[in-house]
């Protein structure tokens, strides 16, 4: 029966026309985004790759060039050219050299850049070189000597900077997980009253339980939810794999899609249940809103505590602690993974109180509909609803 | 033969009395009409019936044991409110329904066919509820309750709303679901309706119920009373002992003290005049119910 409820529950949202062309435009969004980006990322690339020309009388330079160039970190190409007296800057090229290797002219066309640096520390290095073996001195040791000469750097004091890649990919999961969440809570409080106010809820309570009504209209939008979610998830997955985000995040993408899944479950049930017993406190639509502004507004704590609270103090005490509330958990446990701060037993745990918790909610929620869901006119009370139910 | 015994049905909303002991019972087969101003108590009996109210006090018995969720199941509901989907297409609803109350789905569909093919409405099942008349949204409403093959028929004011061609439609299919063995209870304000439809009625007042019986039993007068319709004298009294008589322009009627005296005062109005019609008078549900009502209006006074 509750398969059945569930079933009409999915069928008339996925199969409503508005949905099915919200999803073919956010999956049409995100796969045209990684298309268009792509070539600007490559192109950057490139242009880390600076094009400069050497004559063939300053050509004794360009081993130093290169070896410039890899130690500051900048794709160098240089290309040996017959520039002469008065050389000009071709189309992609950065600079050009000519003259004595030991005091090169360099024509650029602009000193900003990375060029006249590069030269500079080359042109040090070239003459360095030249007087070592002029000393008579071996000018592979005297590099090596001063390769190693580094000082260890030790930061004092607990001020930590935030790992932006790993606040990025756990605020991106939380995120959708919360606009999944607050779509489906209008979606399941819309259909609540939509039988309430239609009054067929009168008929479908002659032959069903109202806790079977309500779980079968959270599994079916919850059913449908997750289809949506993947929907989003296979085009988001082509295009991190398109543009290689993987490598730029430098986290564990597995267990973190792995805690997307399970916290997106467990969040689900936790806060829609509730929301389709509350949305059952009022008659119209046009009073949803009394009852679900609050409720919008409290799930916004966890997600701003996840946020705000796990990037400055990812294993502190009271982020361990809340991480235990279901209903921060959703939230928190994903923040905390990405940032790689959390224990596998905390996890576990955290899990554990959720599945506990969520029968729980659905027997409460479930008497507050039951009470409720006959009520016609101006909006109960919770306690007179329970008390009802 | 199976019973739906309703008995001592107790229900108190904060100081309100909703029901007050309320007690009859619905033989297999029987059709009854239960009657009563806005806000007696019709709709929280049925609702207790159909177990979507709990009661405080009272039960609910079918067959001699209480209504459970197997029974509930086949039970026909048209509740006072109507609610179907409004967005969802005819047939898709009543098979949806009829399968929530566990028909498999080749039955549901066939009773889907069935009903809105004898309810009339079988060209609109593609379409969306609300694109529908409000009769026939009725109709389909009626085809909601009907649509699982119901032990039990429950319907809240069924003929509200509906057209003369429609309350024909409705009564007909009434008396066949009766004939077949369902005991139907349904409430409506058409004293007339009921009184023609129903084997037997139930008037509640006020959360009581204050009386409940055959029609015929319940209309029927303490002294029999006939109409005399014809050129009769002015003021004429057949002069017979324990013979009272009343006139209204050239409508007579005569009370007497037992239907035995019929044939002497035929013989006597025949005698001084022309008698078109002789027809003893019943009080009809309409007079009844008032009666009623403004008695107990009159105790509570």
């Amino acid at each position: 029966m509750i398969w059945l409820i569930a079933r009409r529950e999915y069928r008339t949202r996925a199969l409503s026309k508005a949905s099915l062309i919200s999803s073919a435009v956010m999956i049409v969004l995100i796969v045209a985004a990684a298309l268009i980006i792509r070539p600007f990322m490559t192109e950057d690339g490139a242009g880390d790759g600076v094009l400069v020309e050497v004559d063939a009388a300053t050509a004794p330079l360009i081993p130093y060039l290169e070896v410039a160039a890899s130690q500051q970190g900048i794709a160098l190409m240089v290309e040996e050219v017959d520039a002469g007296a008065s050389p000009e800057l071709a189309e992609g090229v950065a600079g050009v050299l000519t003259g004595d290797p030991a005091q090169p002219q360099l024509f650029v066309d602009s000193a900003e850049g990375p060029v006249p640096v590069v030269t500079a520390s080359a042109v040090q290095a070239y003459v360095l070189d030249a007087e070592v073996s002029g000393l008579g001195g071996d000018p592979a040791q005297v590099s090596e000597a001063l390769a190693s000469a580094t000082p260890t750097v030790t930061v004092l004091g607990d001020q930590q900077d935030i790992d932006p890649g790993a606040l990025f990919a756990g605020f991106a999961v939380i995120f959708v997980l919360f606009v999944v969440l607050i779509q489906s809570a209008s979606v399941i409080m819309m259909g609540v009253v939509e039988e309430k106010s239609s009054r067929v809820v009168e008929i479908l309570l002659a032959t069903v339980k109202p806790a079977t009504l309500l779980g079968g209209k959270v599994l079916g939008v919850g059913l449908y939810a997750l289809t949506q979610a993947a929907g989003m998830l296979v085009p988001a997955l082509f295009a991190i794999w398109y543009l290689d985000l993987v490598a730029e995040f430098g986290i564990d993408v597995g267990s973190l899609l792995l805690n997307f899944a399970v916290w997106f479950v467990l969040g689900f049930a936790i806060f829609i249940v509730l929301f389709g017993g509350l949305a059952s406190l009022v008659s119209r639509q046009e009073d949803l809103g009394a009852v679900t502004t609050p409720m919008m507004l409290t799930m916004m704590v966890p997600l701003y505590l996840a946020i705000y609270l796990v990037p400055n103090n990812p294993d502190g005490p009271i982020t361990a602690a809340l991480t235990q509330v279901p209903f921060f958990a959703p939230f928190l446990v994903p923040m905390r993974v990405a940032f790689g701060a959390i224990a596998p037993w905390e996890i576990a745990l955290a899990v554990v109180i959720a599945l506990v918790s969520i029968p729980v909610l659905t027997w409460l929620a479930g008497r507050v509909y039951a009470g409720a869901v006959l009520n016609t006119g101006g909006r109960m009370k919770i306690r007179d609803a329970v008390r009802r139910g | 033969m199976a019973s739906l015994e309703i008995s001592g049905l107790v229900k108190t909303y904060g100081d309100v009395r909703a029901l007050d002991d309320v007690s009859f019972d619905v033989a297999a087969g029987e059709l009854f009409g239960f009657v009563g101003a806005n806000g007696a108590g019709k709709t929280t009996t049925m609702r207790i019936i159909l177990g979507v109210l709990r009661a405080d006090a009272g039960t609910v018995t079918w067959d001699g044991s209480p209504i459970d969720a197997a029974t509930r199941s086949r039970i026909g509901y048209m509740p006072e409110e109507r609610g179907l989907y409004p967005r969802m297409k005819v047939g898709e609803q009543l098979v949806y329904l009829a399968r929530l109350h566990g028909l498999s789905r080749a039955d549901a569909h066939a009773a889907m066919e069935r009903w809105t093919e004898v309810l009339g409405v079988a060209e609109r099942r593609a379409d969306a509820v609300e694109k529908l008349s409000l009769g026939n949204q009725q109709r389909v409403q009626l085809a909601s309750a009907l649509v699982h093959g119901p032990e039990i028929l429950v319907l809240d004011e069924p003929f509200s709303g509906l057209d003369p061609v429609a309350v024909g439609v409705m009564s007909e299919v009434l008396r066949t679901e009766a004939a077949r063995g369902v005991p139907v209870i349904f409430s409506s304000h058409q004293l007339e309706l009921v009184e023609r439809l129903c084997d037997r009625v139930g008037i509640v007042r006020a959360g009581r119920l204050v009386a409940s019986g055959a029609v015929a039993d319940l209309t029927a007068t303490e002294r029999p009373r006939w109409l005399i319709e014809g050129d009769l004298p002015r003021g004429w009294d057949p002069g017979l002992a324990g013979v009272t008589v009343a006139h209204e322009a050239d409508r007579v009627t005569i009370e007497a003290e037992s239907p035995q005296r019929a044939p002497e005062i035929l013989a006597a109005a025949v005698n001084v005049g022309q008698v078109r019609a002789f027809t003893p008078l019943r009080s009809t549900l309409t007079e009844l119910f008032e009666d009623v009502v403004s008695e107990h209006e009159e105790a509570a006074a």
